[in-house]
């Protein structure tokens, strides 16, 4: 076998073996814990979980979701947006040493889990808006 | 060639590893927004949430929808309907268009396959009271949709924007109300 002939083979092989693992792939998602539920997470300075619910809920429905399921006692809300990609939504309010409220979101666009900071940045900038309206009564 | 053929077998490995970016304004609020938040919302006056529940579920259950899911603390109704989404237009041109490739000879004659079968309708109305003023309750509902081809094939996936059609779901709900508050 020739040089270049070894080469296309190898390059070949390449494209075909891909990222494959021998492990079942995208169960366990990419595992970085710590630093994902950092850029998902926000503490809000409120007891009123159900209005922190309501005020997901109005964000969600502001940015063309339709709510699939919520839950109020266990502080989750599941919402799909159907567009030119499907995007799916779980966000979780929880209460904090009976102090503050936390809320985590958590986004995947088809078969891919959202991880980029600005992403949810920009999904906190929307319910902080409706946090301050809520709780002020504005609206 | 030889070097156009490595650059593709190059590509092509690198391919494997790719994932789809991530749209830049994905969660970020479209200028729409106020437009199609007031096409979506009405307030109502009524005695209580769940007087306004009811009487959307009865509005449901009139425009033949499923009820999937409720959570009343957070007034949240979650509905939804496989309806026919046949486009009668759409199906006869297609049909032609099968006729007039079968009368050239052409084989695969099947664009008829490509018109428009089952809808998938998606339905959630969240009741938000309003603080400020007892027995005044913010109404909004959202609805998307996706359409099917004949062969089960996704057409289109779209959230429903059109004015005229919150407009009779909630003229309905106003009447559905009037009645559920008589009887309440």
């Amino acid at each position: 076998m020739s040089q270049p002939q070894r080469l296309v083979l190898l390059l070949g092989l390449l494209a075909l073996a891909g990222c494959a693992t021998t492990t079942p792939t995208n169960i366990a998602g990419s595992g970085t814990q710590l630093e994902t539920r950092q850029i998902q997470t926000r503490e809000y300075d409120t007891l009123n979980k159900a209005m922190t619910m309501r005020s997901v809920i109005a964000t969600l429905q502001d940015l063309g979701f339709t709510i699939d399921q919520a839950d109020a006692e266990l502080g989750t809300v599941t919402a799909t947006r159907l567009d030119e990609y499907t995007m799916r939504m779980t966000v979780t309010v929880v209460q904090k040493d009976g102090e503050r409220i936390s809320v985590r979101a958590n986004a995947r666009i088809g078969e891919n889990a959202v991880l980029d900071a600005a992403t949810y940045q920009d999904f906190f900038v929307v319910l902080d808006k409706a946090m301050f309206l809520t709780m002020h009564k504005v609206d | 060639m030889r070097r156009a053929a490595y650059s593709l077998l190059l590509v092509a490995s690198l391919y494997g590893c790719a994932t789809t970016a991530i749209p830049e304004s994905a969660l970020r609020l479209p200028e729409s927004t106020l437009d199609i938040r007031s096409i979506q919302t009405r307030t109502l006056e009524a005695s209580s949430e769940l007087n306004i529940l009811t009487a959307t579920i009865a509005v449901l259950q009139d425009m033949e929808f499923n009820i999937d899911r409720i959570e009343k603390p957070l007034g949240v109704i979650t509905a939804s309907k496989v309806s026919d989404a046949d486009d009668k237009g759409q199906k006869t041109g297609l049909f032609f268009l099968d006729v007039l490739c079968a009368m050239g000879g052409g084989g695969g004659c099947d664009a008829s396959s490509t018109a428009k079968d089952d809808q998938h309708i998606t339905l959630t109305m969240v009741v938000l009271p309003n603080q400020a003023r007892a027995g005044e309750y913010k109404v909004r509902i959202t609805i998307q949709r996706v359409i099917y081809d004949k062969l089960d094939r996704i057409l289109v996936l779209e959230r429903i924007d059109t004015a005229e059609t919150y407009q009779a779901i909630f003229d309905n709900l106003r009447k559905s109300l009037f009645i559920q508050e008589g009887t309440s």
